[in-house]
C-alpha cells in the first residue's frame, strides 16, 4: 500500500545554452550563477531527476528514527522502517499540503498533521483522521491518501540517496566507478562510518554550483585562498600540491574526485597529530582491505563532489550538501563523518577539528565564503554575466592507458573535473528525460 | 533553551551592586576589544583552562530533546574551543593573507541582561547575559547574531579571566555564511 | 449477561493485545498485562481506530491513530485527544479460555466489525 509521487511535467530546454556553457571550448558564463530561468530548469531537470543525498544510515538506526531534509527545494522526511528499510516521503500532508514534521530529527510513532489531524504511521500509511466519521460517510479510501513516497531510495556504504525520477538509473549505475573511490573514506575499516550527532546549517548568498564545483576538482585554490588558515593551523603555508609526484582528477557522470596520494595532507590541517597517527596506524589494514593505492587516499589532499550537490573532504572528514534556495542562495548542511571503529578520543578530535576548519566558524571556510558569494554577485550585472569565464586548465591530460576506473586525468591541479561537472549540468538541462542523456564517459567502469 | 530547567539555586546569591558593576564593565570592555580588533588583548582575557563553547542548535520536538534540550555536548558545534583553538583563530585574523578580512569587518558587539551570582568556589562568578553582534562587510553586507551566554569568570588581580563560556543562539539555521568574530 | 468467548490463554502472550471481531457487541480488545487479563471495547472513543493495533505502555493502551491513551484496567481516557472513557468488560478464565462478560441491555459502541 504505497503512494508514489506523481512525476512533474518537464518544460522545453532554454535556447542558447551553449552561450553560457561551452565546455568543448573551455568556457562558461556567470549567468549560470545568477539567472532565475536557469534555476527553474535546474529544479526540474536536475533536482527532480538526479539522485540526491538525504541521510547517513547512522542517523536513523532504529524503527521510527527520522531526519528531515530537502531534495532541491522539496521538503522530505527520511524514516527507518520496521523491516530495516528506509522510506523517504514528501513532508506535506496529502490533504492541504501542510508540513507534517517540524523537527529536524527524532523518533516517532508517526506523523499527525496539525491542521485536520490526519495521522500517518511510520510506513506513511494514513491510519486515521480527526472526525473520521465524516470521511467514512464520503466513501473516503484511506489507502489512496498516505504520505507521498519518492520514486527510489538506495544507499552506498551508509550514504542514503533518493530520487524523484522513476526513470533514473539505479544508484550504482548513477555513481558508476566513483564508488571505488568513495570506499577510500566510507569503507576503509570494518563497520564502516557514522555521522557525528547534529548538523550545522548556515546560509550563503551564492549559487549552489559554484560551491559544488569547488569541491569537485578545485584544489588549485587551496594554496592561495587558504594561506592564512594554513599558517594559523600549521604555522606554514598549504602543502605545495604542484610538488606531488602523483595525483589525479577522476570523474564520471559529472561526479568528480581529485586527490593526491600523500595519505595525510588533508587531515594534517586539523593540527591534531593524533589524527595523523590514527590514519597511519590503520593504513596497513586499509591496504589489505582496499589495496595500497586507496590506502594512500584516506586523508590525502583531496576533495569530492557527487553530482549535483553532495561534497566531502576525506581527512577533514567534513560532509556537506549545498541545498539550493534560489539562484543566489544556498543553505549549507554540514556534518562530520568518522569510522565507527575509531576510538572515542579520535572521533572527538575529528568533531572539533572539522568545526575548527570547515564550518561557519572554520578558519578555512571563512575565505571560501567570500569567493563564492562574489562569483555569484558579480553576475548580477547583465553585461558581466555574459562574459566568458575561463575553465580550460588541463585540457590535454586525459589518461587512456590507466588501470584506474573512471575518466582519469593526470594531476589534481586541473579543471577537468569542473568541465565534466558543467558538461553534465548542460546535458541535463538540454534533455527532457534520462534516456536522452548522452553518455560521455570514456574510462573504465570497473577497477582492474 | 527554556526546554530544560537549569540550576535555580545560583539565583539565590546575587553579588553586590559594586561587584556587579565591575563584571558589567569587564564584559563591555571585552566587547570593545573585539570591536577594535584587539585580538591579542581579547585572548589575554581567557583563563588558561578556558572552554569556549557555542553548540549547534537542533530543532527537535519536546518529546525528543537532547542532553541539554536543543543541544548536546558531543554534537556538532560552532565553537568548542580550548585556549589553543582560540589562539589559532586569532592567528588567522592576523595573517595578511586572510583575504576575507581585508577590507576589514566593522563590528559592534552589545551585551545586556547581565546577572552575576557567586560561583561554586571563592573568586568564581556565574554570569548570565544576552548579546547581539552586528557585523558589516563591504558596502552592504550586514549580519546580526544574538543569543544568550552563561559564563564562569574567575577573579584575577583587579580583573577577571573567562574560564567558561556557553553561547546559545536561538537559530537552528545560521542566517549568515560565517562568524568571523567572537561572541 | 452474556459470556463472550475471546481467545485462548495460550494465544495471548504477556504484554500483548488482540482484537476479537464481534458484530453484535462491537469488536473487543483483550489484553494480557503481566499475567492479568482485561477486555475493553476495541474502537477508540475519539476517532475510528482499532486499539488492538496500538502499543501497550505500562498499563496504558496507546491508540495508533492520534496516540491518545486509555488505562486498560479501568478504561479511563487519559491523554489528549481522548476524553470519553472506554467501555470495559469483566474477564473470566475457564481452563484455557478467556471470556468477556457483556451486559446485553447496555448500549454498546458498535465497531465496524
Amino acid at each position: 500500500m504505497s503512494n508514489i509521487i506523481k512525476t512533474i511535467d518537464v518544460t522545453d530546454s532554454l535556447e542558447n545554452l551553449k552561450d553560457v556553457c561551452d565546455i568543448e571550448n573551455g568556457r562558461i558564463a556567470g549567468k549560470i550563477f545568477y539567472d532565475q530561468a536557469i534555476y527553474e530548469q535546474e529544479l526540474e531537470k536536475i533536482f527532480a531527476r538526479c539522485w540526491l543525498f538525504v541521510a547517513h544510515e547512522s542517523q536513523i538506526p532504529d524503527t521510527g528514527d527520522y531526519i528531515t531534509t530537502t531534495m532541491g527545494e522539496d521538503e522530505v522526511i527520511v524514516i527507518r522502517q520496521k523491516d530495516g528499510g528506509i522510506k523517504v516521503f514528501l513532508n506535506a500532508c496529502p490533504h492541504r499540503g501542510n508540513k507534517v514534521c517540524f523537527a529536524e530529527s527524532g523518533t516517532t510513532r508517526g506523523f499527525i498533521c496539525n491542521y485536520h489531524g490526519w495521522s500517518f504511521n511510520v510506513q506513511g500509511n494514513l491510519v486515521g483522521q480527526h472526525e473520521s466519521g465524516i470521511y467514512e460517510a464520503s466513501d473516503f479510501d484511506k489507502a489512496k491518501w498516505g504520505l507521498k513516497e519518492v520514486a527510489q531510495v538506495d544507499s552506498w556504504k551508509g550514504l542514503v540517496f533518493a530520487t524523484f525520477d522513476p526513470e533514473a538509473p539505479t544508484l550504482q549505475e548513477y555513481l558508476g566507478p566513483m564508488t571505488w573511490y568513495l570506499d577510500a573514506l566510507f569503507d576503509n575499516q570494518e563497520g564502516g562510518t557514522e555521522f557525528v550527532g547534529g548538523c550545522i546549517r548556515s546560509t550563503y548568498e551564492c549559487n549552489w554550483k559554484i560551491a559544488a564545483e569547488n569541491f569537485v576538482g578545485d584544489i588549485l585554490h587551496a594554496g592561495w585562498t587558504h594561506d592564512s588558515a594554513a599558517r594559523a593551523m600549521l604555522g606554514g603555508s598549504v602543502a605545495k600540491v604542484s610538488d606531488f609526484d602523483e595525483s589525479y582528477s577522476v570523474n564520471w557522470n559529472g561526479h568528480g574526485y581529485e586527490f593526491a596520494l600523500d595519505t595525510v595532507g588533508n587531515v594534517a590541517v586539523l593540527g591534531e597529530s593524533a589524527l595523523n597517527k590514527y590514519l597511519h596506524t590503520i593504513k596497513p589494514s586499509v591496504a589489505e582491505r582496499l589495496g595500497e593505492f586507496r590506502s594512500n587516499m584516506i586523508g590525502a589532499v583531496s576533495s569530492c563532489t557527487l553530482f549535483p550537490n553532495f561534497s566531502f573532504l576525506a581527512g577533514q572528514n567534513t560532509v556537506r550538501v549545498w541545498q539550493p534556495r534560489g539562484p543566489n542562495k544556498i543553505e549549507l548542511f554540514t556534518w562530520v563523518v568518522v569510522n565507527k571503529s575509531a576510538p572515542q578520543e579520535i572521533k572527538e578530535k575529528w568533531r572539533k577539528g572539522a568545526m575548527m576548519t570547515f564550518s561557519p566558524t572554520g578558519v578555512f571556510e571563512m575565505d571560501d565564503g567570500e569567493n563564492w558569494e562574489y562569483c555569484t554577485k558579480t553576475a548580477k550585472g547583465r553585461v558581466t554575466a555574459a562574459q566568458d569565464l575561463y575553465i580550460g586548465l588541463g585540457m590535454n591530460t586525459l589518461q587512456r592507458d590507466t588501470s584506474l576506473p573512471g575518466n582519469v586525468y593526470k594531476g589534481q591541479l586541473n579543471e577537468a573535473n569542473a568541465r565534466a561537472y558543467y558538461q553534465q549540468w548542460f546535458d541535463h538541462l538540454s534533455t527532457k528525460r534520462w534516456s536522452e542523456l548522452p553518455d560521455r564517459n570514456i574510462g573504465k567502469k570497473e577497477a582492474e | 533553551m527554556s526546554a530544560q530547567s537549569e540550576n535555580q539555586t545560583e539565583q539565590l546569591y546575587p553579588v553586590s551592586l559594586e561587584q556587579h558593576h565591575k563584571v558589567s564593565c569587564f564584559l563591555a570592555y571585552e566587547y570593545r576589544l573585539l570591536d577594535e580588533e584587539c585580538f591579542d588583548d581579547w585572548l589575554a582575557l581567557m583563563h588558561e583552562d578556558v572552554h569556549y563553547w557555542m553548540p549547534g542548535i537542533e530543532n527537535r520536538r519536546r518529546e525528543n530533546l537532547l542532553e541539554h534540550g536543543f543541544y548536546a555536548g558531543d554534537h556538532m558545534a560552532y565553537f568548542d574551543d580550548s585556549l589553543r583553538d582560540l589562539g589559532r583563530r586569532v592567528a588567522r585574523f592576523k595573517q595578511p593573507s586572510a583575504w576575507a578580512e581585508n577590507p576589514g569587518t566593522r563590528n559592534v558587539h552589545q551585551v545586556s541582561n547581565i546577572e552575576v551570582y557567586y560561583g561554586e568556589t571563592d573568586g568564581e562568578y556565574v554570569v548570565h547575559s544576552v548579546f547581539q553582534s552586528v557585523r558589516s562587510r563591504g558596502l552592504d553586507e550586514e549580519y546580526v547574531i544574538y543569543g544568550r551566554r552563561k559564563d564562569v569568570l574567575v577573579q584575577q588581580g583587579g580583573s577577571f579571566k573567562i574560564k567558561k563560556r556557553l553561547i546559545l543562539i536561538p537559530s537552528a539555521t545560521l542566517s549568515c555564511k560565517n562568524i568571523n568574530t567572537f561572541l | 449477561m452474556e459470556k463472550v468467548y475471546l481467545c485462548n490463554v495460550s494465544e495471548l502472550a504477556e504484554n500483548q493485545v488482540k482484537r476479537i471481531d464481534n458484530s453484535e457487541h462491537g469488536d473487543i480488545a483483550v489484553y494480557n498485562l503481566g499475567g492479568n487479563y482485561y477486555a475493553t471495547a476495541d474502537l477508540c472513543t475519539h476517532a475510528t481506530a482499532s486499539l488492538a493495533e496500538g502499543d501497550i505502555e505500562d498499563e496504558m493502551i496507546v491508540c495508533p491513530v492520534h496516540w491518545g491513551q486509555f488505562h486498560i484496567p479501568t478504561g479511563r481516557a487519559q491523554g489528549f485527544p481522548c476524553e470519553t472513557d472506554l467501555r470495559t468488560y469483566p474477564v473470566e478464565i475457564e481452563g484455557d479460555a478467556i471470556y468477556a462478560l457483556v451486559e446485553v441491555a447496555a448500549p454498546a459502541l458498535i465497531a465496524k466489525g
